[in-house]
Formats: structure tokens, sequence, C-alpha cells
């Protein structure tokens, strides 16, 4: 795949999920822009070495985790939330209370979950990839993501009971 | 498998997927199945998991951004083909030129006549030639070498009329004869050598780029000095083995 043709329809088919996941990961435009920007001239340099065409999808998502964690890397590590280990009762969160809140208060609770349970949390909510999948792009072992998303998705789950709870206004972006 | 950790387990667990599949999710689903209050969490978590992963899922792409990929692809494609012709351009010089290198100078000398003839007479000076008439008698050596038909009208120079003449021979170049006139310098020689300064003469006409008639021109060819000039219809070129001023000398 490396004529403008097939590289086009690749972008038509994969540019708004690899947006929507890196922009879950860094909740800023610029940044899930340049993401995903930055994924596909990836591929356009490397893809051809692909020679599975089922895995492409994995590999764009695998490639744009991969530059995240390169870019944060380059980064400060901005502060977030440290949450206590996930408590022993887990709240139980009315869905009428959670459909009010907007996509931004959504990632912006996300971005206050501990960073590595992140990028698990983000693939869990948008794609319906297996836990093995999940695995696969984030290069860590079945295990591993499965404590993950268990423990993310617990935090996730408390910083939700805590603001609806408090009737917090959405944080600003 | 308690109801805590059964909704620690079920908190993974998406509805239509294959997240049923897994042993623990999958045990804790049996035991939602008869246990009411984590039947009636597990509902409350599913509603609340379809509203969050509508919400994951509304994140939009700003405009342009498909554009703005293909855009910079087609720029890259075109910066890669730009470096691609600059590559292919210089491989093609780089042959040329390594090819010119290797073609240049001995076209240059087969190119020459002059050259040719100048590297052919010395090495017939140097390689041990025999002369076909041996005598210091300049009559008898004009007379030998009219009648093998080689230039027999040369005019020597004034001190080669006074030097010793030892003998002639004639060979040939390129269809045309040759005139070889040995002397003898007055070094010591090896034995068995019985000259080492050497008059070659021929029609100018059968050395394609002959020097004008002016002074001698004087060039290194192997181990020989050696001196090229015409005169009238005759080349010369005359040579002997040590420095330009050795030679010098026969020509003043």
């Amino acid at each position: 795949m490396s004529d403008s043709a097939d590289f086009e329809r690749l972008v038509e088919r994969f540019y708004a999920p690899l947006y929507q996941f890196a922009f879950s990961l860094t909740r800023a435009e610029a940044d899930a822009c340049d993401l995903t920007q930055q994924t596909f001239t990836i591929w356009a340099a490397k893809g051809h070495q692909l020679r599975d065409p089922s895995k492409v999808k994995a590999w764009l998502f695998t490639t744009l985790h991969r530059e995240f964690l390169d870019s944060r890397r380059r980064q400060t590590r901005f502060p977030h939330l440290e949450l206590d280990a996930l408590e022993a009762e887990l709240p139980t969160v009315a869905p009428a209370a959670i459909s009010r809140l907007d996509v931004a208060h959504v990632l912006d609770l996300l971005g206050r979950v501990d960073e590595v349970f992140q990028a698990p949390v983000a693939l869990f909510y948008l794609q319906d990839y297996s836990y093995l999948e999940i695995a696969g792009i984030l290069g860590v072992p079945l295990g591993t993501v499965k404590s993950r998303l268990a423990r993310g998705l617990g935090q996730l789950q408390q910083l939700l009971a805590r603001d609806i709870t408090a009737g917090q206004p959405p944080q600003a972006l | 498998m308690n109801l805590v950790d059964a909704k620690t387990h079920l908190l993974r667990y998406r509805p239509g997927t294959t997240d049923a599949a897994d042993p623990l999710v999958n045990e804790a689903l049996a035991l939602a199945k008869i246990s009411p209050e984590l039947a009636c969490w597990l509902e409350a978590q599913s509603a609340g998991l379809t509203v969050l992963r509508g919400r994951f899922r509304q994140i939009a792409p700003p405009a342009g951004l498909k554009e703005q990929i293909l855009s910079e692809f087609a720029a890259s494609q075109r910066a890669m083909a730009r470096r691609r012709l600059l590559g292919v351009t210089l491989a093609v010089i780089c042959v040329l030129v390594a090819t010119l290198a290797n073609l240049w100078p001995p076209r240059r000398a087969t190119e020459n006549p002059l050259v040719l003839y100048q590297n052919r007479m010395v090495r017939i000076a140097m390689g041990g030639y025999a002369m076909d008439l041996l005598t210091n008698d300049p009559g008898s050596i004009r007379a030998y070498l009219a009648q093998h038909q080689a230039p027999a009208d040369f005019t020597l120079p004034v001190p080669l009329q006074h030097t010793a003449l030892m003998g002639c021979a004639v060979r040939d170049w390129r269809g045309a004869r040759v005139s070889l006139i040995c002397f003898r310098t007055g070094k010591p020689l090896p034995p068995g050598v019985a000259s080492d300064l050497w008059l070659f003469v021929v029609d100018r006409a059968s050395v394609g780029n002959a020097p004008n008639p002016n002074a001698p021109q004087f060039a290194r060819v192997s181990r020989l000095i050696t001196a090229t000039w015409t005169e009238g219809n005759n080349l010369y070129l005359l040579g002997v083995q040590g420095p330009e001023s050795d030679l010098r000398q026969y020509l003043l």
C-alpha cells in the first residue's frame, strides 16, 4: 500500500478513531492532531514493512501510542490526582448522572486517572478491541492489561462518583 | 468470588464483545445471575458504560485534519521524488566522471601521435636494437639510409656534427621509414653497448601533430630526455640519458 489512492483510503478509514485515541491521551487538539499526523507519516515511511493487512489498524494504534509515550518522555510530567489503591467497595454511579457529563468532563476525569492506566481505558471505551488486542497495541502482557483496566476503570468510577456527589462543574481542558 | 471481586472484574466487561470469554469475567457474570444486588449493580454499570463509550466516541477530529494529513503526504512524496531524482542524477554524474576519468588519459595519449611516436622511438633506443650499419662515415650512413627509403637529407645541428658517429638503422613508423642515427657521447658505456645518443628522423607528415618549426621541445620520455623539432620536411627526435643540459649541448 504505497500509492496515493491507497494512502487516502487508509486515512479516510482510520484518521478519526486514531484522533479520538490521541485526544483521549493528550486532551489537547493540537497535540492530538500532531500525534495523528505523525502516525500516518511513520506509516508512509515504514508501513510497507507490514506484511499482514489485517494488522494495519493495530499497527497504527500501536505507533500512535508509542509516539505519545516518546513525546511524554520529552516533556515534564504533568501533575495529576493521585488516588489511593482501588477502594474495596466500588461506588455505584447512576447512568443518568453520567449522561449529564459532556466529553470534555469525561476526558478531564480520564486525565486524572493514573497515567499508566489512561491508554488502556481509552482503548477500552473507544474500540471494541479484545484484551489481547489492547495488550498487543500497548506492548504489555495480557494480565497486565486486565489489571490496568480494572484499576483504571475503578479510579474513573471513583472520580465520577466524587464529581457527581460534589456537583463539581467540569474542569476546563 | 465475592461481590467486591465480581464488581472489579465486571468493570471491564463490555456487553456484546469477547470480554465475557475471560474466565474471571465469566465467573462474575454467573454470580450476577444469582445475586440480585450484583445484577442491579451490573445493570447500572452497563448503562453507565454505554454512556461513557458514547462520550468517548463523540470526540470529533477538527475540520481539515484529514486534508492536512493528505497534503503532508503529497508534499513528502514530492520531496522523496526530488531526493530520488537527485540521487539518480548524482549517480549518473559519478558514473560519467568515473568513465571519463578512466578513458580520458588513454584517449588523449592515443590521440596524440607525437607522444606515441616519441614513446615508440624511445622504446627502440632503450630496447637493445641492432644497428644495420656500423660506421663513423656520414656519407656511408646517408647512402645506406637513402638506399632503404629512409630520410637521408637530414640536417644535423652543428654540435652533433662533431659528435662521434657510430652507425645507423632503419625502422618503421606507421608505414613510414625512420632513420636512426647513433652517436656516442664519450661517457663510459656498459659492455656490448655501442651508442648512448640517438637521433631519429622521419617525414614530418607521418606524425600527425608534429611541432611547428621553432625551438626544440624538451620532454622526458621513460629514462631519456628528448628534444623534438622540425626542419624542412623532417621531424627530428634526439634522445640521451641524463639531465636536459646534457642534451642541450648537442643542439646549440
